[in-house]
Parts: structure tokens; C-alpha cells; sequence
């Protein structure tokens, strides 16, 4: 098993809290492949950067990429949880973002956790940024709770359509 | 730094785990609210801090076992009330009085964005970038227990009476916040803890006075004396022997089981 077999197998394993795969998302830093000492097959290593320290899908994330990767004939797999680079919302690919839009997800525009100010970012930051709504486009949307179903996410409403939607935190 | 000096070991667990402790206890303490706060969001909202608390307590105690040779789940249970260095203000229980639980995480979340930030600065490496996404995590929170301060300050007569005493109660217990670690002074001096004392105090206080002002409250902080021995050094308060025994009666059941 090459680097790029197993980025393949990785890109279809999808995060188990949202639908999207975990390449697109962002969180696969660095793959490495190398013989193994006793097979004809290759160890794989997986560096992963969660979304949150907390998020507490990562075991069942582990567990998902050693199956998968072994079910496709890897040798041994280890998976790293690593803190550099951090995660950002800036890492999810268009395709990504798409994805969650699809799903009622919305992702803060490009560019924006960037440029945050260094201080303290209070959380009506993401209330002041104008967001769209997922379903109808709407820009009549407001923040209902900081604190949404999972820890990278939070609780908008559309007043235009009057639905309810999820947008990731600006991280 | 990648490696550390072995001579700022024991100045860095005792350090890792003033800082784990705290949101350990602080975590626990708020998790006490969930399925009983005033409000749904709230019980959201305190449930999400209280595990944000407890995974960035974990992700701590792992460092510390690393460095003793220990799994971070015998680090975060297996030791006696006085090898604890939480502060006293993270003990308190606030039997169910709203107010105090959101003075409490008012005083605790604006003295941890300063530590944190400081060690986002850290020489060490791996504190370096842990401390960098801890920090950025508590930057979402930390407007929320400063709208609560206000809104309960400009609320009714009853809620202004309530945070008020509260924060009257909790305000000497802040001082043990500021309490130093053993052999910080090391740490400092070789920037594994940039600027550990400095301006921490004043920032902190300016920042709780604004917020104060702004819910039309009043709070005295003392600044702290340098010569404090309480939570840090292992002297805790009654409530923690009980919140201890609690926390770890799983735990002790059978140290050493996987889960």
C-alpha cells in the first residue's frame, strides 16, 4: 500500500459526527508508508488534528481508520493525534463546505478566522459575521445558542425561511 | 525546547496540574448542572463547558504521565487530596445557586485565557502547541459567563441580590488563583512559563472590573499576598475530601481497568 492508496481509503471514511470524509474536513495532516519488517504489505501512520480537544468521536475515528486501512491491506496502522498544525475551519474543501451546506451545516467564509483580532474573541464574533442561510440564502439569520450538538458547532435560525441550522465555530 | 531539562520536571507537573486540576474540578462541579439548569440552552451550554473542561484536563494529564512514566487516567485519579493543586475557588459547591455557579466560571474563565495565553508562549514545545488549541477553544467561551454576570445584574431585584452576594462570597477566594506552583520560578526564568507572574493580576482585574461595571455591580479583589500557601500547595477546602471521594469512587473500585 502506497502514501496515495492509502489517502484514497482515508477520503472515503466519513466523520462520524457530520457527512463529510475526513480529508475533506481537514483533519488528515500527513500520511506515511513503509515496509513492514514481517509481510509484503506496508505500516501506515496517520497524523490527525482534531477539530476540538474534546471532541469525543476520536476513539471511534481511530477505530474506523486502523479497519478500513487494514481491511485494505495495510500492515499495521497507527494513528497520531497531534496538536501542530491546530485545526481550522480554513482546512474544510470547497467540496466540504458544499457537503455540510447540503446537510444545514454552514462554514465561516474564507479568510475570516485569519484575520480575528489576537485578543479576546468574545462569541458574538460569529453573531456579527453575516451569515447565509443554508436552505434559502436568507442574510435574515441570527445566533439561538453558542452551544451547539456537538463542540464545533452552533445554533442559528432563519427568519426568512424558518429553519433551523447549524454553522462551525470560527476556529 | 523539544526535550525538557530534567531539573524543571517537577516544576512542570506541578505546574501542568495546577492548570489541569482546575478545569478538572471546575469541569466536574459543572457538570453538575446538566439536566437541571434554568433553561435548556443553559444546560447545553454548561454541559458543553463542563466537557470542553474535563477533555482539556485529560489532554493535560496525558502530558503529565508522559512525563512520570503514568496513563493520564491513574495521573487525574489515582492521588491523594493534598497531591491536588486546584484552588480553592474551583471547589466550591455552589448547592444549585445559579448565581454562584456564574460567578464562579466569570472568575475562572478570564484568569484562564490569561494563563493560557501565556503559555501558547511557552519555550516547551509541546505545551507550546497544546496550550495554543486549549486557548482557542476557551476564546468561544468566554463571553458567555460575562453576558450572564450582566444580564442577571441588570435583571430583577432578585437576580441583582443574587450575583451580588455571590460575587461578594467568591471575591477573597480569588487570590488562591494566583498562588504560584512550586519552582515556577524556574519556569519563568527559562520560558517554559513566559510572564507567569507580572501583569496577570492586573489584567485579570481590569477585565473582571469591566464587566462588573457594566452589570452596574460592584466587586473588591484584593491582590493576592505573594506568601498564599492553599490549593497549590495541596491545602484544600473541606468540600474537596467529599468532591474527591465522589469524583474517584469508580476509579477506586478497580485502578488499573480499561474502559
Amino acid at each position: 500500500m502506497t502514501v496515495a492508496d492509502a489517502q484514497a481509503v482515508l477520503a472515503t471514511i466519513d466523520d462520524p459526527e457530520m457527512p463529510i470524509d475526513i480529508v475533506s474536513l481537514g483533519i488528515v495532516v500527513e500520511v506515511r508508508a513503509r515496509p513492514a519488517a514481517d509481510s509484503p504489505a506496508s505500516d501506515i501512520e496517520v497524523d490527525i488534528t482534531p477539530t476540538f480537544v474534546g471532541c469525543p468521536a476520536l476513539d471511534m475515528l481511530r477505530t474506523q481508520i486502523e479497519s478500513r486501512l487494514k481491511s485494505a491491506g495495510a500492515a499495521r496502522v497507527r494513528v497520531r493525534f497531534i496538536n501542530d498544525p491546530p485545526w481550522s475551519v480554513e482546512r474544510i474543501s470547497d467540496g466540504g463546505r458544499e457537503a455540510l451546506r447540503l446537510h444545514g451545516v454552514t462554514v465561516p467564509a474564507r479568510g475570516l478566522v485569519r484575520n480575528l483580532p489576537s485578543g479576546l474573541v468574545p462569541l458574538t464574533v460569529s453573531a456579527r459575521e453575516p451569515i447565509a442561510c443554508p436552505y434559502c440564502g436568507s442574510l435574515s439569520t441570527r445566533m439561538e445558542s453558542p452551544f451547539g450538538p456537538t463542540r464545533c458547532r452552533t445554533i442559528h435560525y432563519c427568519d426568512a425561511c424558518r429553519n433551523q441550522f447549524e454553522h462551525m465555530k470560527p476556529v | 525546547m523539544d526535550v525538557l531539562p530534567s531539573e524543571l520536571k517537577n516544576p512542570l507537573v506541578d505546574l501542568l496540574l495546577s492548570v489541569a486540576d482546575d478545569k478538572f474540578i471546575l469541569g466536574h462541579r459543572n457538570a453538575d448542572w446538566t439536566g437541571l439548569a434554568p433553561m435548556l440552552e443553559e444546560d447545553i451550554a454548561f454541559s458543553s463547558l463542563a466537557q470542553d473542561d474535563l477533555a482539556h484536563a485529560m489532554a493535560l494529564y496525558e502530558m503529565v504521565g508522559g512525563l512520570l512514566g503514568k496513563r493520564g487516567d491513574d495521573v487525574a485519579y489515582g492521588r491523594t487530596a493534598a497531591e491536588y493543586r486546584c484552588c480553592t475557588l474551583v471547589e466550591l459547591h455552589d448547592e444549585f445557586d445559579w448565581a454562584v455557579a456564574i460567578a464562579r466560571q466569570f472568575l475562572c474563565d478570564h484568569y484562564e485565557q490569561l494563563r493560557l495565553a501565556r503559555l501558547a508562549d511557552s519555550a516547551y514545545t509541546p505545551l507550546r502547541q497544546l496550550a495554543a488549541r486549549l486557548l482557542a477553544e476557551e476564546r468561544l467561551a468566554i463571553g458567555h459567563a460575562d453576558q450572564w454576570v450582566v444580564r442577571l445584574g441588570r435583571g430583577t431585584p432578585e437576580s441583582r441580590t443574587r450575583i451580588q452576594s455571590a460575587l461578594d462570597r467568591l471575591a477573597p477566594l480569588c487570590g488562591g488563583l494566583f498562588e504560584p506552583t512550586g519552582g515556577v520560578a524556574a519556569l519563568e526564568s527559562t520560558g517554559v512559563f513566559p510572564k507567569s507572574g507580572g501583569d496577570m493580576f492586573d489584567s485579570w482585574s481590569n477585565a473582571i472590573q469591566n464587566v462588573v461595571e457594566n452589570a452596574t455591580l460592584r466587586i473588591t479583589l484584593a491582590r493576592p499576598a505573594p506568601d498564599a500557601a492553599g490549593g497549590r500547595g495541596g491545602k484544600h477546602s473541606e468540600a474537596f475530601a467529599a468532591l474527591l471521594d465522589e469524583l474517584a469512587e469508580v476509579y477506586r473500585t478497580e485502578p488499573g481497568a480499561a474502559w
